[in-house]
Parts: structure tokens; sequence; C-alpha cells
């Protein structure tokens, strides 16, 4: 209907902004001038309605100037620091086949990746995560090399957000490793002592905290009681709210059971005395043996002084489905969400044919961006 | 400093009255005041006071640590935030209500809902289901049935008074709603230790407040 006119709104953008103008105030004056062509739009019954042109869809955004200079930045120490670790880069396919996502995400994440069909029907889909592509090559295309493999990668991964408020944004960039051949503590350790050093190297130090648990504990416990599926996902669901008392009105008909150890959610998250906690209530072997290697990992990072930058939290049940013992979650101060997660995923690689111990995690390079460029303002 | 952020309305005097109990209290000037961001008398803690469904959008983001507002608004806006404790405070129920109580068994064909509630109304009829329209009110939703806009209503009933002056009666109980405590999961980790303290002092009014 206005097509015509589309095109001289869109010319109505005078300035480029400068470099090194404040990103928010260039993008303020966008929006102000927006909102006035929206005014206008009404008054002169939608004549000059905005061209869909100078719309960006949700969760999707520029970065010019001084902000997109502190994201390569930000990149390229994280990605000097895998390098130092002997972590090799690998580029992934940016579209790919729907199933494999599907089998390295499971349904429910992998229906949040944007998906469009091949010219033969199959579905594809943009890939909404990395860690399904290089588990699929370490599975197939590297299954002769030896092993240990080490990779990592800053790629942007794409996901549909209708649930989150926070985290609304729909293209990220993860900045992220997998070690895929090696189990074990010190392997574990590897990885955590990683996520540590980016962190610290990005003058977060003292404003990180990087949670642990082994997701074997609650799945221990969970198995003990041999509760129903649908019961075991609303104990996990009220562990990981911590909804205290919705969670004592569930265990009150367990009440000799192991899953004492969760009665009180609010206190599981800490430093050793969480463990010796979790140990007078749990005596199944397979939390016991998890309990064992968190609380070997956790020695070992004592000893290399960081302590201070970890809890363990053992309420941390948000994602069962998809580690198989450690799963760690990054938090920094400023970041009103985790800014990055991963853990052991010993299953993954199995569902390409080749199964084999890995661990990972990943960053969010632009929930990172906008903690240290607030800062730079308001230090500055 | 802890921010926390409070629901305006029918629960800010309750949880104001509760925060006292637990030792954190907002002086008499500041309460009388029309500010929405107010410090405590410890300058511990500082207070927003903005719309419930805004609470959990605020502690989402981590701008408020914190915040106290109904389960209701909660269900209703699927934010994913830790709730440490129920708070016993603006008890309620969501209920679904109509003009005839057997409405629901009678009609086969597709019913019309008007709620302040889509969300928590298509998850319980969904669950049931009972196919429905959905008619997304913001208020007065008790009107819409004798108005002919809807055959159903799913809202908050405390007394339900106003109900029954609309010549309305409650088919079926939803759930039941009370002031929670809500945390950022953020926050939680980074600044443990202060929330603690309030989770801990809160629990402890509470705890108190039953035996007396």
């Amino acid at each position: 209907m206005v097509t015509g006119i589309a095109t001289t709104a869109v010319a109505g953008c005078d300035r480029v902004p400068s470099a090194d103008e404040p990103i928010n105030q260039a993008q303020r004056r966008f929006e102000t001038r927006c909102r006035n062509q929206t005014a206008a739009g009404f008054l002169f019954t939608f004549a000059r309605a905005i061209p869909m042109t100078a719309r960006i869809p949700a969760g999707m955004r520029y970065y010019i100037g001084a902000e997109a200079r502190l994201r390569r930045t930000i990149e390229d120490t994280a990605m000097s620091v895998f390098a130092a670790w002997s972590f090799e880069e690998v580029i992934t396919p940016s579209v790919d086949y729907y199933d494999l996502f599907e089998q390295g995400m499971g349904q429910t994440e992998a229906q949040r990746g944007f998906r469009f069909t091949d010219n033969d029907g199959r579905l594809l889909a943009l890939r909404p995560d990395v860690t399904s592509s290089v588990a699929r090559m370490a599975a197939t295309l590297l299954s002769e090399r030896p092993r240990p493999l080490r990779f990592c990668y800053a790629a942007p991964v794409f996901r549909q957000q209708t649930q989150s408020h926070a985290e609304w944004r729909r293209e990220n960039t993860q900045l992220g490793c997998e070690l895929i051949g090696v189990g074990g503590h010190d392997a574990d350790l590897e990885v955590l002592r990683l996520a540590a050093e980016i962190l610290a190297r990005l003058d977060l130090q003292a404003n990180y905290c990087i949670t642990i648990n082994n997701v074997e504990i609650f799945n221990g416990v969970a198995a003990s009681l041999s509760l129903p599926a649908t019961a075991r996902e609303q104990l996990r669901r009220l562990i990981d709210t911590r909804e205290t008392a919705e969670l004592q009105r569930f265990l009150a008909e367990y009440p000799e059971s192991e899953a004492r150890a969760f009665l009180q959610p609010t206190q599981l998250t800490g430093k050793r005395e969480v463990l010796d906690a979790a140990r007078k209530a749990i005596a199944n072997e397979r939390s016991a043996a998890a309990l064992d290697s968190l609380e070997r990992l956790w020695t070992a990072l004592e000893s290399l002084g960081l302590a201070d930058c970890f809890e363990i939290d053992l309420s941390d049940v948000s994602s069962l489905d998809y580690y198989t013992g450690l799963s760690l979650k990054v938090f920094v101060r400023g970041a009103g969400t985790s800014v990055g997660r991963g853990g052991r995923y010993d299953g993954l690689t199995g569902n390409f044919g080749r199964p084999e111990p890995a661990v990972g995690f990943v960053l969010n390079l632009d929930a990172l961006t906008e903690v240290l460029a607030r800062r730079t303002r308001n230090d500055s | 400093m802890i921010t926390i952020a409070l629901a305006k309305g029918r629960m800010q005097d309750d949880a104001l009255a509760l925060l006292a109990r637990a030792g954190v209290r907002l002086d008499e000037e500041a309460r009388n005041s029309r500010r929405l961001a107010l410090s405590d008398e410890s300058g511990k803690y500082r207070f927003v006071f903005v719309k419930p469904a805004d609470v959990p959008v605020y502690v989402e983001h981590g701008i408020a640590d914190c915040g106290v507002v109904g389960r209701d608004v909660l269900l209703e806006s699927q934010a994913d935030l830790l709730l440490p404790l129920d708070l016993g405070i603006a008890r309620c129920r969501i209920v679904v209500a109509a003009a005839d109580a057997e409405i629901m068994t009678k009609s086969l064909g597709m019913l019309r809902v008007a709620t302040k509630y889509s969300q928590i109304a298509r998850a319980h009829f969904g669950a049931r289901g009972i196919p429905v329209e959905i008619i997304q009110l913001s208020g007065s939703v008790e009107l819409a049935p004798a108005l002919g806009l809807a055959d159903l209503i799913v809202d908050l009933v405390e007394t339900g008074r106003t109900l029954r002056e609309n010549g309305l009666t409650v088919v079926e109980e939803i759930t039941r709603s009370t002031g929670r405590l809500v945390v950022n999961r953020a926050s939680y980790q980074l600044k443990s230790e202060a929330i603690n303290e309030l989770v801990q002092a809160l629990e402890a009014a509470l705890n108190g407040g039953r035996q007396a």
C-alpha cells in the first residue's frame, strides 16, 4: 500500500553514527526517529508507516563502533586462551539437517531452532548449537584420529525465544570448547580451569562465580525412590526453582528416603560443607560415586586457589537429560542470567555411532559484551 | 545492596508488614511518600514498587535481586526464577466461574473464556482437553458473562463476594495463590550471603508468626 513512500523514510536516516559515539545514544536517536515516524503514520492515515526494511526482527541486533571492537576483543581473548590450551578451532556449517540437532540436543531444545526445508523436502535448521555438529564430526569424519580431540569455536547460534523474558535474543554467539575422548577427573578439571582463565583474562576476577554439580547425585536419589517419570520431573522442577514449601510437601510422602538431602533447597549451594551435608542423607552407590567425584574436583580447585570463584550447587538440576556427570553454570556480576554453561555429556557421541566421553562449555559472547560495555561506560 | 521489587496494591501492605517483622523496615516518611524507589532504615535494602505483572520481569532481568509477588502472576508470566519462600500473604484462589454451574458438562462445543490469566486458563482447559476460546481482558472480568462476551471466566477470588453479586458461581478451582518471595538466579549465586540472610530472616518471621 505504501511501498512508494517506504524508500523516502529509509532515506530519512540522515546521520551515520560515528565510530566512537556511544552506541546507546545512536540507538536512542534511531528509536526516537522510528517513533516520530509512527506518530506521523497515524496522523496521515498510515501514509507514512515504517517501511519493513527499517525494522529489525525481535531478538536481533547491530554492533557498531566501540561496542563491536569490545566484542571482537572478548572473542579474541577467549580464542587465544583456548589456543594456549591446545584447542583447535573448528568452523561448523551454519545450516544443517534438523535431525542432527534433535539427536544432539533433544527434541525440546532443537525445536527452538529456525527450521526450513531443503530442495528435496528434508527439514533443515539454522544451527541452534555447535556441540551437536562437533560431536557428529568426531564420531564420523574424525573417527580414526587419535584421542583426545580438543576443539573450540566462536560461532553464532539461533534459537526462537518465546518463554523467557530475560534471555530474549534469538542470535547469540557462543565461545565454546569440547574435549572429546577422555573422561574422568582430569578432563573435567581442564575445562573448569579453562573457563576460569578466560573470565580472569577478561578482568572479571572476583566478579564471576562458576557453579558446579554432578547430575548423577540427583539421578541416583530419584532412582532409589523409583519415581515415575512425571513425579521425577516434578521433583526436579521443585529443586531447580527451590520451592521449599512445595518440595517439603512432595517429600513428605517419602519420609525416610534419601531425598531428605533436598529438603532445604536453599542450603544446597556453598562450598565443601554442602557435600558433607549431602553425604549424611545419601547412601546409594550411584549418588555416592558422584559425590566422591565432585569432592575430588573441589579439592583440586581448592589447591589451585580457585575455590573463591567456584561454588557447589547441588540444586542445579536444570538439564538432566543432556548431561551425564559434571554440570556447570557461569554467572557474572552485572548479568541477570547465567552467561555460560556446560558439563559432561558422555551419551552424545553415541547418537552418531561412536560412544565416548566428552566434556565442554560455552560462554555467551553477547552477554559478556553487554556486561563489559556497561562497565566501561560506568568507569568513564 | 539488595533490591527488592514489591507488587503494588493488594499485597503491598502485607508484604511490608512481614518484611518489618523480619527486620527490614521502611520509615514512616518513606512509606507515605510517592517515590517509587526507597531505601530501608539500615541502607542494606532498596525497594522498588511496580505493577504486579512487572515484578517477575524486573527480577528475571536481575534489575531487582528479589521480589514479592503472587503465585497467580508467576504462573501467568512463566518467568525463570527461584521461588524459595511461600510468604502466606494475600491468599486467594484462581477459579473457573460461570452463571450456570453446569455449563462445562452440558456444553460440548467451543466455550468462550474471559480472563486476565490467559496462560493459566489455556493450560487448565488444555490439560483437560476442553476446547476454549480465550478472550483476554484487563479488568472487571465478572461482567463478561452477564453481557454475553463469554460463557466462563477464570479469575482470582478472595471472598467470592464480587462473583456472587454479579450472579456467578464457582465451577471449579484451578489452583491456590499466595505471595511468594522470588529471587533472580544470578543474584542468588553472586550475592548469596545477603540473599540467604533475607531468606532466613523472613523464614524466622513466618515461623514466629505461626507460633504466636
